[in-house]
């Protein structure tokens, strides 16, 4: 469904992706591990268009996305919940999941559907509802973010760290929530630190380090894996 | 007492200017980070503009200060689009120059087409009202009633309608916004004509009471500027609440102290406010 090949993205003179291939097929939850800079962040930038990449394709269910604009991306169908959340703090919960629908904006209903389908994959979220994003607890900061993605009805939702800063319990929900949405028919694209809990909800993976993939596979593999076991898992 | 009720009328109408002027300032910082030094000077075009279609053109005066409204939003828009965008990502500083060469160029365009003389805007409002000892215009009601219809009007805006959330949240987050799909691009030009236009209004009400000369933008963009400081540089209650209290301070401080003090006294409790509240009084903090 999603096509990534031979991706090189810069930063000024840094290539901090270089020639990643990758694939994501529909109904998979894909898992990206890697530690910090190796080049998750970049390569979802580049997937929702907020970097044009230099070299390598972008293709979408056989659509050439490279260079698109970031609207035109979401429009598409991919949807990003982004490193550090980027919520809009000062607005309420609400206001923050209404605007992840925005390019249906126009369409009421849709908005008001995928509104409640939010509130019951996130019960919480709805007592809070006109409290600003900003005055929750950076778990349910998440589940806005990741609501707030998911509002757009995207086919591939774009995970980048969901579980950074949280505390394990807090983690091991979020990744259920994620789960979950995957069940109800997203696929997921996954980016992690959280090895061992990342790969538990995976189907397949693949491994980053300094701007290359350095490993893929399904779930069973990369956990046996030696390299990962060390480098990730901590055994 | 009557001094202080009129003085106290003198600062709400010279409140309702500044609050209206200080909102664009604000919303277009906010939403860009351009410290706007040309915005006065789109005032003053704003003021030239309905003068020219009241006088020339035979406008009337509220579709003259309409249709100003209109023009200045569409050199706003135009602004934004040949000016600002190019610099988008060039350090903050290059985009504060280009503002003060807008305004340089903008004052001497209206020097150029109108000459250095001070003009009298017309208005059908000219009655003066008196009540016992206490006397008001009609213009000055006007400029009150419609400082709160335009102030209102922008809250719903931007509370109540997609493009205006749209706004609010390209201004808390960039990134974020572009990430649900929204076109800063777009939201940059709609800010700028927006608060173009609202620059205009202000000019065409003040100016029946004040005179329209060619750096009649100069002295507002320095108290709009200490407004949304004292507000809190992207908030708008605070560019509204700044507006009537320096305006207030002003015209109370002129009539009791001196008038000459006027702007001593308006900067000088800039300077207090920023020592008791550095972040200014509606701070945006999360």
């Amino acid at each position: 469904m999603l096509q990534v090949v031979d991706l090189t993205v810069s930063h000024g003179a840094l290539q901090a992706v270089r020639q990643v291939s990758l694939r994501v097929d529909e109904g998979e939850i894909v898992v990206l591990l890697g530690a910090n800079g190796a080049g998750k962040s970049t390569l979802f930038h580049a997937i929702s268009g907020l970097v044009r990449p230099c070299a390598g394709r972008i293709t979408w269910r056989g659509r050439d996305l490279t260079g698109l604009r970031a609207a035109d991306i979401v429009a598409a169908g991919i949807a990003q919940c982004p490193e550090g959340r980027m919520l809009f703090p000062r607005l309420s919960v609400e206001k923050n999941l209404v605007l992840g629908a925005y390019p249906h904006r126009r369409d009421r209903a849709r908005v008001a559907r995928a509104l409640e389908d939010v509130y019951s994959l996130f019960p919480d979220l709805y007592g809070k509802r006109h409290q600003p994003a900003g005055a929750l607890s950076g778990g349910q900061q998440q589940m806005v973010a990741i609501g707030r993605a998911w509002m757009a009805n995207p086919k591939l939702l774009l995970l980048d760290e969901p579980t950074l800063g949280l505390a394990p319990v807090v983690a091991e929900q979020t990744l259920a929530a994620v789960s979950d949405i995957n069940r109800r028919g997203t696929t997921v694209l996954l980016a992690e630190q959280n090895a061992h809990a990342a790969l538990s909800i995976a189907h397949r993976g693949y491994v980053m380090e300094t701007g290359r993939v350095v490993l893929e596979g399904t779930r069973e593999a990369l956990m046996g894996d030696p390299r990962v076991k060390e480098a990730y898992l901590g055994l | 007492m009557t001094l202080l009720m009129q003085e106290v009328l003198g600062g709400l109408v010279l409140g309702s200017i500044y609050s209206l002027v200080a909102m664009g300032l604000t919303l277009v910082y906010g939403v860009m980070e351009i410290p706007n030094f040309a915005h006065g000077h789109l005032y003053m075009l704003g003021a030239y503009i309905t003068w020219f279609l009241l006088v020339s053109a035979h406008f009337g005066y509220w579709p003259a200060t309409l249709a100003a409204a209109v023009v200045l939003s569409g050199i706003g828009a135009l602004l934004e689009w040949v000016v600002f965008r190019p610099l988008r990502n060039a350090p903050q500083v290059h985009a504060m120059i280009a503002s003060v060469g807008v305004m340089l160029f903008l004052e001497a365009l209206a020097q150029w087409l109108w000459g250095p003389d001070f003009q009298r805007m017309p208005t059908p409002y000219g009655r003066v009202l008196n009540a016992g000892p206490f006397t008001v215009s009609e213009q000055q009601l006007v400029v009150i009633a419609a400082a709160i219809v335009c102030m209102s009007l922008l809250y719903l805006f931007l509370k109540h309608t997609p493009l205006g959330m749209a706004i609010e949240a390209v201004a808390q987050n960039r990134t974020g916004a572009r990430l649900v799909g929204i076109r800063t691009h777009r939201i940059s030009l709609i800010t700028f004509g927006l608060s173009a236009a609202l620059a205009s209004i202000a000019a065409s009400l003040i100016a029946p009471i004040h005179l329209i000369f060619p750096a009649m933008g100069t002295m507002v963009i320095m108290k709009a500027f200490a407004i949304i400081v004292i507000g809190g540089m992207g908030s708008i209650p605070g560019a509204i609440a700044g507006g009537y209290i320096l305006a207030l301070a002003e015209s109370i401080g002129g009539a009791y102290v001196s008038t000459n003090y006027q702007d001593v006294i308006a900067f000088a409790l800039l300077a207090l406010i920023l020592f008791l509240r550095p972040s200014g009084l509606f701070t945006k903090g999360v």
